[in-house]
């Protein structure tokens, strides 16, 4: 944990030593920690849904000289207790796998064998270079210490630059990352995550972002339509997400289990 | 011609004769041609020795005499270990059948077998993950049982598992409880505490059966994260067919098990890999420290290794004793109280105590340990017998599982102990291309289908930010859409969700898929990445290289054949890079020794003024000194050489007779077996009087042309 702590700071201090391309302006006063708390919070406020969630996205992996893997798949998940679950609908091949999501553990199941593995949050999910947590409710304020970057321009858009360090003790996919918040609106835009070395691992573009009214949030719930995620160690490969229908209705309640993902393929 | 042999004999006197009378000369000149002839009579015996054993390894392990695979490939074929990490990039033959037929033809073609080779992680959970599948697997059996026959069975198998689980579980309190008393308490989840607490309980398992599957959930969430994570395996393998590999490769015997029979599935644990990584890591331990101890003359006292080792034993207890359920703790406890006369009663520190082996009981340990002991646990995580799962990034991106049943494990005849020939597993053709993940028409179809579907476009990542954040949305028609429960937000794209009872791929048929029999057209006509090919004469390796390919081309194949040496990659490449220090020390002494002879024969011509000009006023021609010199040098070359060259094949006689022991594995691959037998080639010792006879007549041309310049007046000159 202290180990975890200890690289994070360096991670930390690497990329202020190297802090990319200059903010196109400083903010008149910088953020406060509070205030960058809050701001965090209020992105993930925006994604919550306090309920159950359901929807079908398409994953394209494109990696140079290979033949694109693509799936079809739905994802579900339950705000009470953070249950999550995939499962691929498509291609044939892949019918009835999934990736299933309690406590801190992460299954993988394959139908095909009927085996059930233990999987890390730093799993490339169906071997694309999207993670679980590109699924997930944003938990951007609980998981993250956030640090003030400044104002960025991104096309038509005025961002919020942070850098986010991994909080101890935190299972993450990515120890840090940086990330822009669109000014106006405050959707995510654009997220660079990188490994504890301080290395840039992958680029994440939301250029498209849709609302929905949630019953149990009774209010709406943003997610983005579109993510596309472009591979910063294997520079030709890029993977796209297409969140294609959501249902923020109540689910079953016993869906979150081994046993219900097991009796789709029996 | 009787004059010119008479001027020979004269010449040749004349040599020997100053052969004894510039006796320093003679003995440098000598010591180093015969030290050339020996290096290279026995240097060259003994490196083609080790060729020769070594393409034994090679040919009889997995290489065949010959490699054939598609021309069209970006990399080389190298069938044993790569200078590059993974799998080299090589294009498929579509139809074995075909590049068998077409090999055949070749005249000097014995056999051929299909081949494959690819590498696969196998990961395994945890400990307490493995001992949860098993009780899953007997819930689930209990809850399909169609009979009171096998719900009966199932029910007992429940039981036992229930009961090891339950032991697990116990192990895990003692540890938390162990980490309470070193570490601050603060640094424990209490959840995690509460969770083997309620695990461990009475209650617990008093309802277990209630709602089984609540239970194993809980178990396999809450308790099994709190283990170790488990071990990861890496397996190479060969997909081949299995009755073609045993043919050809006739050093290959099984070991345990049985052959995989024709057309099943099965897997094939080279006994190396097995033992080195499947076997319950304290019993592997003791295997080495008594190979040590045996057969290497080491001691437990002064081996560093085998010190280790106890120390390790000792300190890991703990996967034997998550093996144990309640029934074998109180044997074990028992036998072991036994054995060291000991009255504790914890098992793990009895273990401990057992382990804690020197010199002197060691044997005694082993041994109670195999006879009292081994019985009762899982000597290896994968059993002759057990399905295998292993996972696989396909060649086509998607992840691929397939169950293989472990039939039995094999290795090389004289090559037990080699890591190199025992590193390769054999897998079946049918599961291998079904890791390999070749794309089908059809698949490839389904996926274009799916893209078109989605109707997803490429943003190129120069692009990206422009493209993308180009110009503000205005916003879409679902932030203003009512608010109804299902939303379809990308245009044109209809919901495509499933009712969440339905079934998605229909009733999965694995334990068909497992124990179908493939008829022998199926594995033969499918699609295969090399294939070995044995020859009839193995000495026109070169030959049958050329007719392979042109046959090939002939039958519209675009094959590339390779020999072993090349086939073997790097480990090939070893003989080439000694051959070469081997030739450039030879090269390097001889060209020392031209030098040095030179110097030699020049001291002693210039001393030998006064006789060259002698012989030059009675009538000598130049010829005739030039004749006397080379001669001469020849002489030495051929009696010191001839000397050398003898003792070189002495000693490699001798040594022949005894072998060479192998010190390491990997030199049981280069000697082909426990030690190398030296032979001598006659080509070696041709070559070795070749080289010492043209060195020292090249050596002596210098100082034979200053003595042909010697005139009997400078002769009586230099004695004024």
């Amino acid at each position: 944990m202290k180990k975890q702590t200890l690289a994070s700071l360096l991670a930390a201090f690497m990329l202020n030593l190297f802090p990319g391309p200059a903010p196109v302006r400083r903010a008149e006063a910088a953020l406060s920690s509070a205030q960058m708390v809050e701001l965090l919070k209020l992105v993930d406020d925006r994604q919550k849904n306090n309920g159950d969630w359901r929807a079908a996205a398409y994953l394209e992996q494109k990696e140079k000289d290979k033949v694109d893997t693509v799936y079809e798949t739905e994802y579900f998940r339950r705000s009470s207790d953070q249950k999550f679950m995939i499962l691929f609908t498509k291609p044939k091949s892949s019918a009835g796998q999934g990736y299933l999501r309690i406590d801190k553990n992460l299954w993988f199941y394959d139908p095909s064998v009927g085996k059930w593995e233990r999987r890390t949050e730093r799993e490339r999910i169906g071997g694309t270079n999207s993670r679980r947590s590109d699924f997930d409710e944003s938990r951007l304020a609980d998981e993250y210490d956030p640090s003030d970057e400044g104002d960025d321009k991104l096309g038509a858009y005025t961002a919020q630059k942070l850098l986010l360090n991994g909080k101890p003790g935190q299972d993450l996919a990515f120890p840090v990352i940086r990330i822009w918040i669109d000014k106006d609106t405050k959707n995510v835009l654009k997220r660079q995550e990188y490994a504890l070395s301080g290395r840039l691992l992958r680029t994440s573009y939301y250029p498209k972002w849709k609302k929905i009214y949630s019953p149990s949030k009774k209010g709406d719930t943003w997610y983005p339509e579109e993510i596309r995620f472009y591979d910063e160690v294997e520079k030709a490969n890029q993977t796209l997400v297409l969140i294609k229908s959501v249902d923020p209705n109540p689910l079953p309640q016993n869906l979150f289990t081994k046993a219900w993902l097991e009796s789709k393929s029996r | 011609m009787r004059a010119w042999l008479a001027t020979l004999g004269v010449v040749a006197q004349i040599a020997f004769r100053n052969l004894f009378a510039s006796r320093l000369k003679t003995i440098i000149v000598g010591g180093i041609i015969f030290f050339g002839g020996l290096l290279v009579v026995a240097g060259n015996s003994l490196l083609d020795s080790v060729v020769a054993s070594m393409s034994r390894s090679v040919i009889g392990s997995v290489a065949g005499h010959i490699q054939v695979y598609n021309a069209k490939s970006k990399d080389t074929l190298e069938v044993m270990g790569r200078m590059m990490m993974g799998d080299p990039d090589l294009s498929q033959l579509d139809d074995f059948a075909k590049v068998r037929a077409s090999l055949l033809k070749v005249e000097n073609v014995k056999s051929v077998v299909p081949m494959g080779i690819s590498g696969a992680l196998v990961t395994s959970g945890n400990t307490i993950d493995l001992a949860l599948e098993k009780l899953r697997n007997a819930v689930n059996a209990r809850r399909d049982a169609k009979t009171d026959g096998e719900r009966a069975q199932a029910e007992l198998q429940v039981a036992s598992e229930k009961g090891h689980v339950r032991q697990i579980v116990s192990v895990l309190q003692g540890d938390l409880k162990n980490a309470k008393a070193v570490l601050d308490e603060r640094t424990i989840d209490p959840a995690d505490g509460a969770a083997v607490n309620r695990a461990a309980s009475d209650a617990f398992w008093q309802d277990f059966d209630k709602e089984p599957f609540e239970a194993l959930e809980f178990l396999e969430n809450r308790i099994a994260s709190q283990a170790a994570d488990a071990d990861l395996l890496f397996l190479n393998y060969i997909g081949t067919d299995f009755q073609a590999f045993q043919k050809s490769f006739d050093r290959m015997k099984i070991v345990e098990g049985t052959m995989v029979p024709a057309g099943k599935r099965g897997f094939l644990f080279a006994k190396h890999v097995y033992e080195e990584q499947l076997k319950l890591k304290a019993a592997r331990r003791l295997d080495q420290i008594k190979e040590g101890t045996e057969n290497e003359g080491e001691t437990i006292a002064t081996d560093p290794d085998l010190k280790r080792m106890v120390r390790e034993n000792v300190s890991q207890v703990r996967e034997i004793l998550l093996q144990l359920d309640a029934a074998k703790t109180v044997d074990f406890r028992a036998k072991l109280q036994r054995e060291l006369a000991s009255q504790e009663t914890d098992v793990g520190k009895l273990l401990a105590a057992f382990f804690q082996t020197d010199d002197h009981n060691f044997r005694g340990r082993h041994d109670f340990f195999y006879k009292e002991l081994a019985p009762s646990l899982e000597l290896y995580r994968v059993r002759i017998g057990d399905v295998l799962t292993i996972k696989a990034f396909t060649r086509s991106g998607y992840v691929q599982s397939v169950n293989v049943p472990v039939y039995g494990t094999f290795e090389f005849q004289g090559l037990e102990k080699s890591t190199l020939a025992g590193a390769l597993n054999l897998m079946d053709m049918v599961s291998f291309r079904e890791l390999y993940g070749f794309m089908s028409g059809e698949k490839l179809a389904e996926i274009q289908a799916l893209q078109k579907a989605a109707g997803a476009h490429d943003v190129s990542r120069e692009n990206a930010e422009a493209e993308l954040f180009g110009s503000k949305a205005t916003d879409a028609p679902a932030a203003k859409a009512p608010r109804r429960i299902e939303a379809t937000t990308t245009p044109g794209v209809a919901p495509v969700m499933h009712d969440l009872g339905e079934s998605l791929g229909g009733k999965l048929q694995r334990e068909e898929a497992r124990s179908r029999v493939f008829p022998s057209d199926e594995v033969e006509r499918g699609v295969v990445l090399n294939a070995a090919v044995i020859l009839k004469n193995p000495k026109k390796i070169k030959e049958t290289i050329v007719a392979i390919e042109a046959q090939g081309k002939q039958d519209g194949l675009t094959l590339k054949a390779i020999d072993w040496q090349a086939a073997a990659g790097l480990i090939g490449q070893f003989v080439n890079v000694i051959r070469i220090v081997l030739y450039v020390a030879i090269l390097i002494i001889f060209l020392i020794a031209l030098v040095i002879i030179n110097n030699a024969l020049v001291m002693a011509t210039l001393e030998r003024v006064k006789e060259i000009g002698t012989l030059r006023a009675i009538g000598a021609q130049r010829r005739f000194i030039l004749a006397m010199l080379v001669v001469e040098s020849i002489v030495v070359g051929f009696i010191f050489g001839g000397l050398g060259a003898g003792l070189g094949v002495l000693l490699v006689t001798v040594v022949g007779k005894i072998g060479i022991p192998a010190k390491s594995d990997v030199w049981f691959f280069f000697f082909s077996g426990p030690r190398l037998y030296p032979f001598i080639g006659t080509s070696n010792i041709v070559a070795a009087f070749a080289i010492v006879l043209l060195v020292s007549a090249f050596s002596s041309f210098y100082p034979a042309w200053i003595a042909m310049r010697v005139t009997p007046r400078q002769a009586m000159q230099e004695e004024e």
